[in-house]
C-alpha cells in the first residue's frame, strides 16, 4: 500500500495529522489529543504510518510546519513511525523524548485540560516499555526500558502531585507505576508513593475517580498480603470489590483472587458457587480441607498449584492456613468423642490426634503433637491446657474452639 | 651573585660540554646552562656536589648505588667530596660534573619554558640537574602552558628518573596547577602506569613498580605536611641555600638545588634535618617558582608555601629571581656557616659532614662523612646509570605503556613513560639502594626477575622500618637519629605502614628470600649495564647498612627519601623533599662507611632471613602500598582516559569507558595477601592472577587458622578476582568456600555478600553447588530475614530438579516446620541437617547446646515471663497463656530434650 502512496499523499497525510495535534492543543481539547497520542493501540497498518514510511523525511516536515512544537512531534511521528516498523525499542526512546517535552508543557498550563492526554501519554509510555523490554530480552539486549518508563512517571506524578486541579489526575500515574513496580519487582519503590497519596490533607481519596480509587486499593491491598497484614488487606480489597465495575469479570476475579486467601486466613471461608462463578477453583481444595480438618488436603492443593500461588504471592498466606486445619482437626476429634465418650469429651489424648494424623497419612510423634497442640492454645486457636505427664490435652469446656470471626491468627 | 652567576654560566657552559657529554640531549638548552656553567667553571666541583644535593632524588638514589659503588670503592668516598666535585668517583666524576651543569641549567633555564625541552633532551647526562629542572617545570609549566610539560615531561622522563618522580610530585604537590597537574599527572600516572606493567611484565612483584606507586602517593601526603613545615623549611632552606653559596656563589640557582640536598644530610639527624633537608627540596622548588615569577601564576601557588622566598626572588627576570634566591639562600647559608662553619668553606659534601657532626647524630655524622663521598660518587654513577638505563628503559616503558593504555597520548605515554622509569629509579633508591639499583636497571629488572625480587626483599625490609618516619618528617628525623640506636626492630614496625611498597618487595622477598643472595647476584649482573659494580656494591652496602639498626633504619629513610624526593621533583613540595632528603641522607650515610659495609653485609644478609619472617609484618603495609599503587594506577588511567578524550575531542560519559580495556591481570605471585578495599583502580602488581589465587584458596581451606583470617584471606581472593574480572567455576569455588565459613562463624552479612554473588554467579550458567545454596538461601531468607517477598520469589524460583536435592528437601521441610509451628520437627530436622543447613538454623535465636541446655531453657523461658510450676513429680509446667512465640520455641527445645 505504502508503494501506490505518492509523496504528495503522503505529505498531505502527515500534514494532516499534525495539524490536528496541534489544533488539539491550541483549541485545549484533552479528549482529541489523547485520541491522537494513543501510539500502542493503533493497528501496524494505518493511513499515517504508511505515509510516514513513504515520506521519510517527516521530522523536517513537522520541523518546518510547527517549530514550535518540533521537539514534541518530531519524536512522535517517529513513535509512530518505529512502532508501526515493531521497533519497540526505538519506538519506546522516541516517544520518551516526546512525552518529556509534552510534560514540560504540561507543567505551564494552569488549567488541567489535559489530564486525559498526559494520562494516555503515562499509559503509553508504560505498553511502549513493556514492548520494548520483550523486544531487547528476546535480542537478549538489558531490558531497562520499563524501568526507565517508571523514573519518567515518577517525574509526571510529580508534576500531578501538587495542590490544585491537577492533583485529581495524580491516583492514576500512581497506578500506573504499581503495575510498573509489581512487574519489576521492585514493590518498594510504592512507598513513598503511596505516602504521597494518603498523607495529602488537603485532598480527600474519595476526590479521586472511582476506577483509579479501585486500582489503587486493589494494588495497595497485595501490598498488604506480602506484608501479612491481612486486615487491612481485607479492608482494601474489599473496598476494590465492592467498587469495582461488576460487570469488569476479570477485575472481579483479580480482586478475589487475593480477597480469598485474606478472608481465608480470617476464617471467612467462601461459598463454592463464587469460586466457580470466578473460576477460582483452584482455592477449592484448599476451602475443603479447611473444613474438614484434612491437613493432607491441603498440603496436596498447595503442592498442586504451588507455581501458580507462589507467582501470586499468596503461597504462604495458605501455608499458614494450616493451624486452621489441625484446629478442625482437633475439633472433629473432639466431637466424634462427645459422642462416644461424653464424661471424657474434653481430654483429648494425644495419642488419638497422632492416629487421625496417621490415617491422613502424616506421621508424627506425641512430642510433635504436642507442640503443635501448644502452638494452637498460643493462637487461640485451643482454649486448654496440657497434661504433659499422661499426655492429655484438656480442653475448655466453654468454647474450647473460638472461631476467628475476622481476626487473624 | 648574579655577578657570579653570570661567570658561572659561561664557565660552567664549557664545563657541560666537556665534562657532561650529556651532549646531543644539551643542544637545546646548551645556550642557557651554558651561561650557568660559566659560574660552576669555577666553582664546578663545588657545584657540582651541590648539583647532585639538589636533585635528592637522583642523589639520593645515586648515594644508594653509590654507597654499592662506594662499597667497593668505599675507601675513597669519604675523601671523595673533593675528589669527586674535582671527578668525584670514577664513575661518578664525570655525571657529576655534567650534573652540576645541568643542575644549573635547571635552574637558569627556570626563566626559559626552553630549558626544559632541552634539559629533558640533555638531562640524560646529569639526572640531578633534570630533577631540578623538572621541579622548576612543574611550577613553570602551569604558567607556560601544557605544551611545555609535556615536552618537559618526555624528556625529562626520558632522560632522568628522578626528573620523572619530581615531575610526578609537583602534580600531586601543587593543587594549585591545576593545568599542571592534570598535564603531570597524567603524565606520571602514566609513568607509573608504564613503570608498574613493565615491571609486572618482567617480574610480578618488582618493588620498582610498587615503590613508584607508593612513592607518588607518599608524595601527596608529605605535600601538606609539609606546607605546614614551610616557614621551617625556608629557614632551613635558606641557610642549605647558603651552605651551597659557600661552595659556589656564581652557581646560586644550582646551588639552592644543590644545597638542599647537602643540607638534608645535615638535616637528617633529627627532625629538623627533616625540614632542613625539606627546605632543600623547597629551595628548589621555589627555585622553579622564582623562574616563574616570570609567569605570575605559578609564582603565586608557590608563594602560598614559600611565599617568604618568593618574595625576595620574584624579581622580573628569571635568571634575576633565581639570584635573588641564591642570595637568599646565601644568607641561609651564612646562618647555617654560623651553625658548622666548617662546611660551609668545605665543598658542601663537606659542610654536610660539618653538619652532621653538628647535628649532635654520631652515628650520622659518621655515616654521613662516609657517605657524603659516596652519595657523591653514587650519585653520579647512578645517574650516569640512570642516564644509560633510563634512555633504554624509556622505548621499552613506552611501549608498555602503550600496551596498558593504548589511546593515552603518545607523548604523554612518552612523557609518562620516561617519567616513571625516573620514579622508578628515584623511588628504588629511596626504598633501598637495591631498589635504587633496579630502579635504574629496570631494564635489567625486566630481563632478570629474580634479581628485581631480590631487591624487592631487600627494599621491603629497609621499607618496614621506614613507614612511620614517612608518616612524620620529625619522627623520620628522630629516626634516622636513632638509627644509630639499636633501635631498629620499631622503627621497621613503624615503617611498614608507610612502606606499603616495601610490604609488596616483602612478600616477593618470601619467596625470594630463599634465593637470597643469589638473586642479588642476578641484580648485580643485571645493573651490568649502568654500573654492574656499583649494583653489586649497593646491595651489599644495603646488606651491610641493614645489619646495623642504624643501618636498617637508613634504609627505610632512603626508600621514603626517594618517593619524597620524586614528590618534590613534581610539585616542588619542600616538605617531602625535605622527608626523602633526612631519610636519605640517613640511608646515604649508612652507605657511605666503606669499612663497615662488610660487616653490614653479613648483618644484612642474616637480616633478610629476618625480613622474610616479618613478612608478615610487612605485608600490611604491602597492602597499604598496594592500595597506593592502585591509586596511582586509577588516577593514570583516568588521566590517560581524560587525555584520549581531550584529544579526539569527545567525552566520553563512563557508560561508554570500555573497561575491557582497564580489567588488569594480576602478576603478584604472593600466596597470602592481606585484604584491603581498594579506593582507587588495582595494580597488577598487587594482584595475583589466577593459579595463584588457586593456590591461595588451597592455603586458606588448609588453614588451621582462626575465621577472621579466612575470612581476611578470602576477601583479598575474591577482590583480586573481581579487579580481575574472572568469573568461573573457581570463582565461584571462592564464593562458596566463604560462604560456608561464613556460616559456620555465624558471620551473615558475610555470607550474604558471598550468597548474592553466587546467585549471579549461577544465574550466568556457571556450575556449583547450585542446590546447597539455594537451600542455605531458603534458610536465611525464612529464618533470617523477614521478607516475605524474597522468600516467595526464592521458592518460585526453585527449579524441579531443585526441588528433589536433598539439601533443598530439607530447606523447605524447615519452613513448612517453622510455618506450623512444629518445633519438634524443626529440631529433628536441625539434627538431620545436611551440610551446613543446620548453622543456619541453629543461629536461629535458639541456644542448641550441650545437655545443660535444659536449665538454660528454663532460665531463659523466666527470664522472658513464662510461668514454670513444678507438679508432683517435680515436672515443669508452663503456663501456656503468658506465652511468646519465641517461648515456644524453647519449649520445644526443651521438648526435645526429653526425647530419647
Amino acid at each position: 500500500m505504502a508503494a501506490y502512496l505518492s509523496m504528495g499523499e503522503a505529505h498531505r497525510r502527515i500534514g494532516d495529522y499534525l495539524a490536528r495535534v496541534s489544533r488539539a492543543i491550541s483549541s485545549s481539547d484533552g479528549t482529541a489529543l489523547a485520541s491522537l497520542l494513543a501510539v500502542s493501540s493503533v493497528p501496524a497498518s494505518t493511513p499515517l504510518t504508511d505515509a510516514l514510511a513513504a515520506f521519510p523525511d517527516f521530522p523536517r516536515l513537522a520541523g518546518d510546519r510547527f517549530p514550535n512544537l518540533a521537539d514534541f512531534l518530531v519524536p512522535l511521528l517517529r513513535t509512530i513511525h518505529s512502532h508501526s516498523l515493531q521497533r519497540y525499542a526505538d519506538a519506546y526512546s522516541s516517544f520518551e523524548k516526546a512525552a518529556s517535552a509534552f510534560l514540560q508543557e504540561f507543567r505551564n498550563w494552569e488549567s488541567p485540560w489535559a489530564m486525559e492526554a498526559m494520562h494516555t501519554v503515562a499509559l503509553e509510555i508504560r505498553l511502549l516499555a513493556e514492548k520494548a523490554d520483550r523486544e531487547l530480552t528476546t535480542s537478549g539486549k538489558n531490558p531497562d526500558k520499563l524501568q526507565a518508563a517508571g523514573s519518567f512517571l515518577m517525574k509526571v506524578f510529580g508534576a500531578l502531585a501538587v495542590k490544585g486541579p491537577k492533583r485529581i489526575g495524580a491516583l492514576y500515574v500512581t497506578c500506573q507505576l504499581f503495575k510498573i513496580y509489581f512487574r519489576l519487582g521492585t514493590v518498594n519503590l510504592c512507598r513513598s508513593v503511596i505516602r504521597s497519596i494518603e498523607t495529602a490533607r488537603n485532598f480527600d481519596f474519595e476526590d479521586f475517580p472511582v476506577k483509579d480509587k479501585v486500582t489503587y486499593m486493589y494494588y495497595t491491598g497485595r501490598l498488604e498480603v506480602f506484608n501479612e497484614n491481612f486486615l487491612v488487606a481485607d479492608q482494601k480489597l474489599t473496598y476494590a470489590l465492592v467498587h469495582c465495575n461488576p460487570q469488569s469479570e476479570l477485575n472481579l476475579r483479580r480482586i478475589l483472587k487475593f480477597l480469598i486467601p485474606v478472608k481465608l486466613s480470617l476464617g471467612v471461608l467462601p461459598k463454592r458457587t463464587l469460586l466457580e462463578k470466578h473460576n477460582l477453583l483452584e482455592y477449592a481444595d484448599i476451602v475443603t480441607s479447611l473444613k474438614r480438618g484434612d491437613l493432607r488436603l491441603l498440603r496436596q492443593a498447595l503442592d498442586r498449584h504451588e507455581d501458580q500461588f507462589l507467582k501470586s504471592g499468596v503461597y504462604l498466606v495458605l501455608e499458614k492456613l494450616e493451624p486452621q486445619v489441625y484446629q478442625r482437626l482437633v475439633k472433629k476429634i473432639h466431637i466424634i468423642q462427645r459422642q462416644k465418650e461424653p464424661a471424657k469429651a474434653h481430654q483429648i489424648k494425644l495419642d488419638v490426634v497422632v492416629k487421625a494424623l496417621k490415617w491422613l497419612e502424616i506421621d508424627m510423634d506425641v512430642d510433635e503433637v504436642e507442640c503443635i497442640m501448644a502452638c494452637l492454645i498460643y493462637k487461640n486457636l485451643i482454649k486448654g491446657y496440657f497434661a504433659h505427664k499422661s499426655k492429655v490435652l484438656v480442653l475448655s469446656k466453654q468454647d474450647p474452639f473460638p472461631k476467628l470471626n475476622g481476626k487473624p491468627v | 651573585m648574579t655577578s657570579h652567576a653570570a661567570g658561572s654560566d659561561a664557565p660552567q657552559a664549557e664545563v657541560i660540554g666537556a665534562g657532561q657529554t650529556n651532549p646531543s640531549p644539551y643542544p637545546p638548552v646548551p645556550s642557557g646552562h651554558q651561561s650557568w656553567p660559566s659560574s660552576t667553571g669555577t666553582a664546578t666541583v663545588s657545584w657540582n656536589y651541590p648539583v647532585d644535593k639538589p636533585s635528592p632524588d637522583t642523589v639520593y638514589y645515586d648515594p644508594q648505588r653509590d654507597v654499592s659503588v662506594t662499597g667497593a670503592e668505599s675507601v675513597g668516598s669519604s675523601v671523595p667530596n673533593a675528589a669527586h666535585s674535582t671527578m668525584g668517583m670514577e664513575n661518578a666524576a664525570q655525571s657529576h660534573v655534567p650534573y652540576s651543569n645541568t643542575v644549573q641549567h635547571g635552574y637558569n633555564p627556570v626563566d626559559y619554558t626552553n630549558y626544559y625541552y632541552s634539559y629533558p633532551q640533555a638531562t640524560n647526562d646529569s639526572s640531578v640537574q633534570q630533577g631540578a629542572n623538572q621541579h622548576t617545570g612543574a611550577a613553570y609549566q602551569p604558567l607556560t602552558s601544557f605544551q611545555n610539560s609535556g615536552s618537559y615531561i618526555d624528556p625529562t622522563s626520558n632522560t632522568y628518573y628522578n626528573a620523572g618522580g619530581h615531575q610526578t610530585v609537583p602534580g600531586y604537590g601543587s593543587n594549585n596547577y591545576y593545568y599542571q597537574n592534570n598535564s603531570w599527572n597524567g603524565g606520571s600516572t602514566g609513568n607509573h602506569y608504564a613503570q608498574a606493567q613493565p615491571y609486572q611484565n618482567y617480574t610480578p612483584s618488582d618493588t620498582n613498580s610498587l615503590q613508584s606507586s607508593t612513592s607518588m602517593p607518599t608524595n601527596s601526603l608529605p605535600y601538606q605536611q609539609q606546607y605546614n613545615q614551610w616557614p621551617y623549611y625556608y629557614n632551613h632552606s635558606v641557610p642549605n641555600a647558603s651552605s651551597n653559596p659557600a661552595t659556589g656563589n656564581s652557581t646560586t640557582d644550582t646551588i639552592a638545588v644543590n644545597t638542599p640536598s647537602g643540607y638534608s644530610y645535615s638535616s637528617n639527624q633529627p627532625p629538623p634535618p627533616g625540614t632542613t633537608s625539606w627546605k632543600n627540596n623547597s629551595v628548589a622548588s621555589v627555585a622553579p617558582p622564582v623562574q616563574a615569577p616570570g609567569v605570575p601564576g605559578p609564582q603565586h601557588q608557590y608563594t602560598n608555601q614559600a611565599e617568604n622566598q618568593y618574595s625576595p626572588a620574584p624579581v622580573g627576570p628569571w635568571s634575576q629571581n633565581n639570584y635573588a634566591n641564591q642570595p637568599l639562600a646565601f644568607h641561609h647559608d651564612t646562618a647555617k656557616l654560623n651553625h658548622a662553619p666548617p662546611s660551609n668553606p668545605e665543598v658542601q659534601q663537606k659542610t654536610v659532614d660539618s653538619k652532621g657532626p653538628s647535628l649532635n647524630i654520631l652515628s650520622t655524622n659518621n655515616v654521613s662523612e662516609n657517605f657524603q663521598p659516596n652519595l657523591q660518587g653514587s650519585v653520579t654513577e647512578d645517574t650516569s646509570s640512570e642516564r644509560k638505563i633510563q634512555i633504554p628503559t624509556n622505548p621499552r616503558i613506552a611501549p608498555g605503556l602503550s600496551m596498558l593504555v593504548p589511546k593515552s597520548e603518545k607523548k604523554n605515554l612518552g612523557a609518562d613513560i620516561s617519567k616513571k622509569p625516573a620514579y622508578i629509579s628515584v623511588s628504588v633508591p629511596a626504598k633501598d639502594a637495591k631498589t635504587a639499583q633496579v630502579g635504574p636497571d629496570s631494564i635489567v629488572r625486566k630481563a632478570i626477575a629474580d634479581g628485581t625480587i631480590h631487591t624487592k626483599n631487600w627494599d621491603t625490609e629497609p621499607l618496614l622500618t621506614m613507614p612511620e618516619g614517612v608518616v612524620a618528617l620529625t619522627e623520620t628525623g628522630a629516626k634516622n637519629s636513632s638509627p644509630f640506636l639499636p633501635t631498629s626492630t620499631p622503627r621497621k614496625r613503624l615503617k611498614s605502614r608507610w612502606e606499603p611498597a616495601v610490604d609488596e618487595k616483602v612478600t616477593d622477598k618470601v619467596e625470594q628470600i630463599a634465593k637470597g643472595w643469589v638473586n642479588s647476584n642476578i641484580h648485580n649482573s643485571s645493573d651490568p649495564k649502568n654500573k654492574t659494580g656499583s649494583s653489586r656494591n649497593q646491595g651489599k652496602f644495603i646488606q651491610s647498612q641493614q645489619v646495623p639498626l642504624n643501618k636498617v633504619n637508613q634504609r627505610p629513610a632512603k626508600k621514603q627519601k626517594h618517593s619524597s624526593q620524586i614528590q618534590n621533583g613534581n610539585a616542588s613540595s619542600d616538605s617531602d623533599k625535605e622527608q626523602d632528603l633526612t631519610k636519605y641522607y640517613a640511608s646515604a650515610t649508612t652507605l657511605a662507611n666503606s669499612p663497615e659495609e662488610k660487616k653490614r653485609r653479613e648483618h644484612r644478609s642474616k637480616r633478610f632471613e629476618k625480613s622474610q619472617d616479618s613478612s608478615l609484618k610487612s605485608r600490611n603495609s604491602f597492602e597499604n602500598n598496594k592500595d597506593v599503587m592502585a591509586n596511582m594506577r586509577t588516577r593514570r588511567a583516568v588521566s590517560s582516559f581524560l587525555t584520549r578524550n581531550s584529544e579526539e575531542g569527545t567525552s566520553l560519559a563512563v557508560e561508554d569507558i570500555d573497561w575491557d580495556a582497564l580489567t588488569i591481570k594480576g602478576t603478584c605471585q604472593e600466596i597470602e595477601k592481606q585484604y584491603l578495599r581498594l579506593t582507587s583502580a588495582p595494580d597488577p602488581s598487587t594482584v595475583r592472577p589466577e593459579e595463584v589465587l588457586e593456590k591461595a584458596l588451597a592455603m586458606v581451606e588448609a588453614s588451621q587458622r582462626n575465621y577472621l583470617y579466612k575470612c581476611d584471606q578470602l576477601k583479598s581472593i575474591r577482590q583480586d578476582l573481581t579487579v580481575q574480572r574472572i568469573q568461573n567455576e573457581f570463582t565461584v569455588k571462592v564464593y562458596e568456600t566463604h560462604a560456608r565459613l561464613a556460616m559456620q562463624a555465624g558471620d551473615l552479612p558475610e555470607f550474604n555478600q558471598c550468597q548474592s554473588q553466587l546467585k549471579r554467579l549461577y544465574a550466568e550458567g556457571i556450575r556449583g553447588c547450585n542446590f546447597e545454596f539455594s537451600a542455605y538461601n531458603l534458610l536465611c531468607v525464612m529464618l533470617h530475614s523477614n521478607n516475605k517477598r524474597d522468600l516467595l520469589s526464592s521458592m518460585a524460583s526453585l527449579s524441579k530438579e531443585a526441588k528433589q536435592d536433598v539439601a533443598v528437601k530439607h530447606a523447605l521441610a524447615v519452613h513448612a516446620a517453622v510455618l506450623s509451628g512444629n518445633y519438634v520437627l524443626f529440631f529433628k530436622l536441625y539434627k538431620q541437617a545436611p551440610n551446613l543447613n543446620s548453622c543456619l538454623m541453629g543461629s536461629e535465636g535458639s541456644v542448641i547446646s550441650g545437655d545443660d541446655g535444659l536449665e538454660e531453657c528454663e532460665i531463659w523461658l523466666k527470664a522472658h515471663g513464662a510461668v514454670l510450676l513444678a507438679d508432683n513429680n517435680g515436672e515443669l509446667q508452663i503456663d501456656m497463656k503468658h506465652f511468646t512465640c519465641q517461648s515456644q520455641r524453647m519449649l520445644s527445645r526443651m521438648v526435645t530434650h526429653r526425647l530419647p
